[in-house]
């Protein structure tokens, strides 16, 4: 009994990995419906750069603002020089966010070498006991920040001026502009949203999962599965789906095979993609572009 | 047709040069330019994103493989059953995965090709894990085995020409045009009575079949397939050669290939910086020049 709570707060912590980085999705995806490949990236490159501050002697808040800030302007960058000019196509729109993934991947690589960076947990290393199973007290904050990151993006997509604004331009950015919006700047800002987000997602998770120049690559494509579960663009949903995929991953690992466990993500992506393509809370329209 | 006449004689050169290296590194591009032509014909002529096409170039090599060992099959046969597998597989799966578009599609071949490359590696009665299966016996011509880079060599290049002479063939006839209807809207295609989703099912047969060619040949000209080379890495760096290419362009295709093939070898010297420089050069090529290489010829011509 108590393998089995084990088996689901192990799926619970991943999950909510999976969900954080699946937040992240819905900044660029809202203003502009680029599902953006580099996200993953934009995560490992705050915790790489967050680590890297904290080894230059920076104390830890500091550093942690300081890479969200530093992640959210290169995403304002890519925006600029990368996404622009290339958006008109889809299928190029794609391959550029692909790119842009590899570059990201290669910088990290540079500066920081191919070796794993240990992140200090936030609140010590010792596990908490839960009715017999464990827990590391950093998924309380992994949790935690979903559960506020939700929230939040949800009431600022669906309760402000700037979050209507940017849900206008997802819809319609013709008309969207004719009611006096700046979709370009929006655009701007969603990739800045997106960016720190994304880091704040590498950032928090970075205790548990090791950060090195190629973990974007798994979390990326995991908080994807995430989104598409719950519903591409709802905060809500990323958190839903991450979690769903998490515990069933945990569950096929800890009943099945452990090696199986990466192919079950993708068994229940193409699940929803073929018989509820929006995802449990997403329209199915959207699906249909 | 002619093209590929002058371009098999030029490439007669590397061989009698008598460098092994540079004979390998044009196997190794013709081996990459096969299913790129393929994809080309999908990604650049229908407008469909595959992110998975390293699984049918995988079902390729391991299905003739697995033949070979395990049934005694004759390689030549093996090629070919294993060509007819990928069909039948990619025929089955155009029925599920054309009912989704863009991003969607996207998604979906890339998980269909991360489902299979977890089925290489844990499958291991079959596949052998990990350390894949080694002994896969070279390919037999009359009188010779095609077991050298020299020997291998007019066989890869004789399937690399054919294929892009094929596919021209199928550009110029009208499913071609077809094709680029469907890119271009795919309501106006079907308003003129055209099978879209019938179409997009067919052409992914066929880049399927090419992919799958490609990894055959690939398996008997090495001699020993493991899980590695099959994975989302190589189904990116296809679409980098079609997209190097042009998109909708079989020789840009081909070129790609080589670019990405070559430009991996010399980049090897840079080290670290090589994953840094791929991705630059692939946000660079999208952003300056849409239309790939060919493009960069094109104007180089201009200016002369």
């Amino acid at each position: 009994m108590s393998e089995l709570l084990q088996y689901l707060l192990g799926g619970l912590v991943v999950g909510s990995i999976y969900g954080l980085v699946g937040i992240g999705y819905t900044g660029v995806y809202n203003v502009t419906r680029i599902v953006n490949f580099a996200q993953g990236d934009f995560a490992m490159l705050g915790a790489m750069g967050a680590i890297a501050l904290f080894e230059v002697g920076l104390p830890l808040p500091l550093a942690i603002a300081a890479a969200i800030a530093g992640v959210g302007a290169v995403g304002a960058a890519v925006e600029r020089w990368a996404i622009r000019p290339a958006r008109a196509d889809e299928v190029r729109g794609i391959i550029v966010t692909l790119g842009v993934g590899a570059l990201l991947q290669g910088v990290a690589l540079t500066l920081w070498g191919t070796d794993a960076k240990p992140m200090p947990a936030f609140s010590g290393d010792r596990p908490l006991w839960l009715g017999g199973a464990t827990i590391p007290p950093q998924a309380l904050w992994v949790l935690g920040t979903t559960a506020v990151l939700v929230l939040g993006l949800h009431l600022f997509f669906q309760a402000t001026y700037l979050g209507k604004a940017f849900r206008a331009c997802a819809v319609n950015p013709y008309a969207a502009r004719l009611s006096g919006i700046e979709v370009r700047t929006m655009t701007v800002v969603s990739f800045v949203l997106s960016g720190g987000l994304g880091a704040i997602a590498g950032i928090i998770v970075a205790p548990i999962v090791l950060a090195q120049y190629d973990t974007g690559i798994p979390l990326g494509i995991k908080g994807f599965v995430a989104c598409i579960v719950g519903g591409l663009g709802k905060p809500t949903g990323a958190a839903v789906g991450g979690l769903l995929v998490g515990l069933l991953e945990a569950l096929a690992a800890g009943l099945g095979s452990s090696g199986y466990k990466n192919a079950i993500a993708f068994v229940v992506l193409l699940a929803f993609l073929f018989l509820r393509p929006g995802g449990l809370f997403g329209e199915l329209e959207r699906a249909e572009r | 047709m002619r093209r590929a006449l002058v371009l098999g004689l030029a490439l007669l050169a590397l061989p009698l040069s008598g460098s092994a290296y540079l004979t390998n590194l044009s196997i190794v591009t013709a081996l990459h330019a096969l299913p790129a032509i393929g994809l080309s014909l999908l990604m650049g002529y229908t407008g469909q994103i595959s992110i998975g096409h390293a699984a049918f170039y995988g079902f390729g090599a391991y299905g003739t493989a697995l033949l070979a060992l395990r049934a005694g099959v004759t390689p030549w046969l093996g090629v070919g059953l294993a060509a007819a597998g990928a069909a039948g597989v990619a025929w089955a799966l155009g029925w599920l995965i054309f009912r989704l578009r863009g991003h969607h599609l996207a998604v979906a071949t890339l998980g269909l090709g991360i489902i299979f490359h977890v089925g290489l590696v844990e499958l291991r009665g079959w596949t052998g894990g990990p350390n894949g299966l080694p002994g896969i016996p070279p390919l037999r011509l009359p009188g010779l085995d095609a077991d050298t880079d020299f020997r291998f060599f007019p066989l890869a290049w004789a399937a690399c020409l054919a294929g892009a002479v094929m596919a021209e063939s199928l550009i110029r006839a009208p499913a071609g045009l077809a094709m680029r209807a469907v890119r271009e809207s795919e309501r106006a295609a079907a308003s003129l009575g055209l099978d879209v989703a019938a179409l997009k099912r067919r052409v992914f047969v066929v880049s399927a079949v090419y992919a799958a060619v490609a990894g055959s040949l690939y398996a008997h000209y090495v001699g020993y397939v493991s899980p590695q080379p099959f994975g989302v890495g190589f189904s990116i760096r296809l679409i980098v050669m079609v997209a190097l290419g042009g998109f909708a362009h079989v020789w840009g295709a081909l070129l790609g290939a080589a670019f990405v093939t070559v430009a991996g070898e010399l980049l090897q010297a840079l080290g670290p910086y090589d994953t840094m420089a791929f991705g630059l050069a692939l946000v660079l090529v999208m952003v300056l020049l849409p239309g790939g290489l060919p493009q960069l010829v094109r104007r180089l011509r201009l200016v002369s």
